[in-house]
């Protein structure tokens, strides 16, 4: 009886137990299972889960010809977690750290002292970069090693080709953003947003297959396509730079214009920087002068007046004017020569051939002050050209009620007017295209990344004088070229170019002081005039007049004529008289 | 085992009378069909679970092949990557000129044209100037000079080895005819032979750069 009840209590109790175990266990199952199930299942998530940057690439900066001028292409980035940073076994030989860190240099041309001292000084954390930007080419090599403790991270990076030839234009990339030229003015059709994606690794690291998921897709930037013939603008910066070191200038630049679209070709600053290594180059030689920068460009303004007073019917070619050796703009206020002082009998074409400031202030004071602003409005001066490049100046024009007495006739012999590279060129773009001026085009358009090009609006031409105008104009500066003392510098065997030289003074706090801006301005062939070439130097040392720019002008054309297979001239020119 | 437990579960289906009598009197010889069903069964249910294990393993075995594929396409991307860049480093102006120059070639600023139609020499036909080799300039200021990429300096290293040595006609004449005549019976050589000869001497560029002989 007494080992029935005894049995009887025990498996009672033991019941119990294993109801009160059950009961546990249950409750666990039902909170694990029900009530923290979410929390859970997302914190075994987030330890296996891990994001990872889909990069998207930065749109290309293309030249005309389709040469990539700015890129994006794939660098590694070399890490090691210096606690793991060790020797390992490769091929049954034991590797030391410094073995590696040696074969790793010889691979990069890095340092190994330098690769080694990165590992031995953070033995604290578990991150150290070893080199950044590495190439796709150099880590297939540096895989080979098998290094295990050595991290190669998939970086997008910027690389410019053609370096600092087109950097001027091109601009280029910080490290958060965009800091100047096309790169930062058109970075809307060339930004590219990354895309985030998240997947699953087991315990020992290695990505489980098909858990990557793309949490947000990458968004590839667009092209921006540029007129600019990359080649051509590669020999006008050689020129500047062979030209401008000889004369001591303090900075060169030139433009090459196809005449018929108003195309930009060329658009060269020297010195310039590599938008590749920039950081040590000093702050004036990282922008676009040819836009930024205006001066007051002398007497290559002349052709533009000429055209103006022509259009206006003040004068034409061969009207006779006497051209005084002073030119009395109020008593005791004279405007003189370059080195004439006496009375000339010139035609008006002979007052462009002999670059004659009396002659032409003769002529300017037929045309009303409100008349001329207007003109020069019309050619382009005082606003910013349709390229709307970054940090472009309009440089300065009067306004007509504000044009001083002696103002009112510098202008015309370019002093009291500033001007940038990129307006005088558009201004000889429309003497040799009949009068014509079509705006200056650099930006083609944006090609997003689905193919749709987006061109950049075209602007409607504008008849600033007439074709007759321009076409005496330039007969007048073809005998600059082809009868002048700089006939032997300035011509080319077998073409007709017409050409103005022009030598300004920089003025300073005390006025017009000894410094000069000499400059070149043309076009050929003459008779149907296909390219217009501008070349200034700011502040030449050896020589300052602008005979000296000739040279420069000379091969730049030469070779613009070469380039685009121009056809010598057939056609005889009938040059205008230059005196009477 | 199975066939005498079923029994007594049997009278708590409903079933008509008749079928539970037939039942109970068929129930020894049907033993042995019951077995070979249930083992069907059990073979069915682990056939089924192998299949799956199978589809499973070849579809995850395909996700490693897809892996492997983008991989291969990624590795396909950076090959063309690396190329264009060699391309771009060596056609960059600066670069061509450079190797231009150090083949001698140099510039005529004054170029001339023959008219096929008529003949005639338009511009001063005049040959270029020798002595007017012009250096490549550096253009910019402050910065140093950026390392020219390795493919630049290995054309480089192949271009004034070809350059260098000056090779007599004759010397090209003899290198043209000992490969001749010792791959081919004929040992006659040719003029045009001695021209073909010495595209061979420039193609050793890698073997990669193709000839320019199309343009």
């Amino acid at each position: 009886m007494t080992h029935q009840r005894m049995s009887g209590r025990r498996i009672a109790c033991a019941l119990v137990m294993v109801f009160i175990t059950a009961t546990l266990l249950f409750t666990r199952l039902v909170d694990v299972q029900v009530v923290r199930a979410s929390e859970l299942q997302e914190q075994s998530a987030a330890i296996r889960t891990t994001d990872e940057t889909v990069w998207a690439s930065r749109g290309s900066i293309i030249d005309s010809f389709g040469n990539d001028l700015a890129l994006d292409v794939d660098r590694y980035d070399l890490s090691a977690d210096p606690s793991r940073a060790g020797d390992f076994r490769r091929d049954g030989e034991t590797i030391s750290l410094e073995l590696a860190m040696a074969e790793i240099a010889t691979l990069t041309g890095a340092d190994a002292d330098e690769l080694i001292y990165a590992v031995a000084s953070n033995t604290t954390t578990r991150f150290t970069y070893l080199i950044q930007g590495v190439s796709p080419e150099i880590r297939l090599a540096l895989r080979e090693l098998r290094i295990p403790w050595l991290q190669m991270d998939l970086v997008r990076e910027r690389t410019y080709p053609f370096g600092p030839v087109v950097g001027n234009l091109t601009g280029m990339l910080g490290t958060d953003e965009p800091l100047a030229g096309i790169e930062r003015g058109y970075n809307e059709c060339l930004a590219a947003q990354n895309g985030v994606a998240t997947y699953q690794r087991g315990a020992d690291g290695v990505r489980l297959p098909g858990t990557t998921q793309v949490a947000s897709n990458p968004v590839h930037g667009g092209d921006v396509v540029l007129t600019l013939d990359s080649d051509l603008q590669w020999y006008v910066l050689q020129q500047l730079a062979e030209h401008g070191s000889r004369l001591g200038a303090q900075y060169g630049s030139a433009m090459v214009v196809r005449v018929a679209d108003g195309h930009i070709l060329a658009a060269a600053d020297w010195p310039t920087f590599d938008p590749n290594d920039f950081a040590q180059t000093p702050t004036g030689n990282t922008g676009a002068r040819v836009f930024s920068s205006p001066y007051e460009p002398g007497s290559i303004m002349k052709s533009i007046g000429v055209a103006m007073l022509i259009d206006g019917g003040y004068t034409y070619a061969e009207d006779r004017i006497v051209a005084p050796g002073f030119f009395e703009v109020y008593s005791g206020t004279y405007i003189k020569n370059f080195a004439v002082a006496d009375d000339r009998q010139l035609t008006t074409a002979g007052v462009l051939y002999t670059s004659s400031n009396t002659g032409m202030s003769v002529l300017s004071s037929r045309m009303p002050k409100s008349t001329a602003t207007n003109y020069f409005r019309k050619f382009g001066f005082g606003s910013s050209t349709a390229v709307d490049f970054l940090g472009e100046s309009p440089g300065q024009l009067i306004p007509a009620d504000k044009v001083d007495v002696v103002t009112r006739y510098n202008q015309f012999f370019g002093q009291g007017i500033s001007v940038t590279a990129a307006q005088m060129a558009g201004a000889y773009q429309t003497l040799a295209n009949d009068g014509v001026r079509v705006p200056l085009r650099l930006v083609e358009g944006c090609l997003s990344n689905d193919g749709i090009f987006a061109e950049n609006p075209v602007e409607a031409p504008i008849q600033v004088v007439s074709a007759s105008a321009s076409h005496q104009v330039i007969r007048a500066l073809e005998t600059i070229v082809s009868q002048g003392p700089l006939k032997n510098t300035l011509g080319i065997p077998g073409y007709r170019v017409a050409a103005k030289t022009g030598t300004a003074e920089i003025a300073d706090s005390s006025g017009y002081g000894d410094e000069r801006v000499i400059s070149l301005a043309g076009m050929a062939p003459a008779e149907d005039p296909e390219y217009v070439v501008l070349v200034s130097f700011y502040k030449p040392q050896t020589s300052r007049v602008s005979t000296a720019a000739a040279p420069a002008f000379h091969d730049v054309m030469s070779h613009v004529l070469k380039h685009y297979r121009v056809a010598p001239s057939s056609e005889p020119a009938a040059l205008p008289p230059l005196t009477w | 085992m199975n066939a005498r437990v079923i029994p007594p579960f049997q009278p708590r289906t409903p079933r008509s009378a008749h079928t539970l009598s037939a039942r109970r009197h068929a129930t020894p010889p049907k033993a042995v069909p019951k077995m070979r069903y249930a083992v069907a069964t059990l073979v069915g249910i682990f056939a089924i679970l192998g299949g799956q294990l199978l589809l499973s393993i070849s579809v995850s075995s395909g996700a490693y092949t897809i892996a492997g594929l983008k991989s291969d396409v990624r590795t396909s991307e950076q090959s063309l990557q690396i190329v264009a860049e060699d391309i771009g480093a060596l056609t960059a102006p600066d670069t061509l000129a450079s190797l231009a120059g150090s083949m001698g070639m140099v510039e005529d600023n004054n170029p001339a044209y023959l008219r096929i139609s008529d003949g005639t020499v338009l511009g001063e036909a005049a040959p270029a100037d020798t002595a007017s080799e012009t250096p490549v300039y550096t253009v910019t200021a402050g910065t140093e000079d950026r390392v020219p990429p390795r493919i630049v300096d290995d054309v480089y290293a192949l271009l004034t080895a070809q350059v260098t040595p000056e090779i007599s006609a004759e010397e090209a004449l003899l290198a043209a005819v000992v490969p001749v005549a010792q791959n081919t019976t004929s040992a006659v050589v040719s003029s045009a032979m001695v021209k073909t000869a010495t595209p061979v001497a420039v193609g050793t560029f890698g073997g990669s750069i193709p000839s320019p002989s199309t343009r």
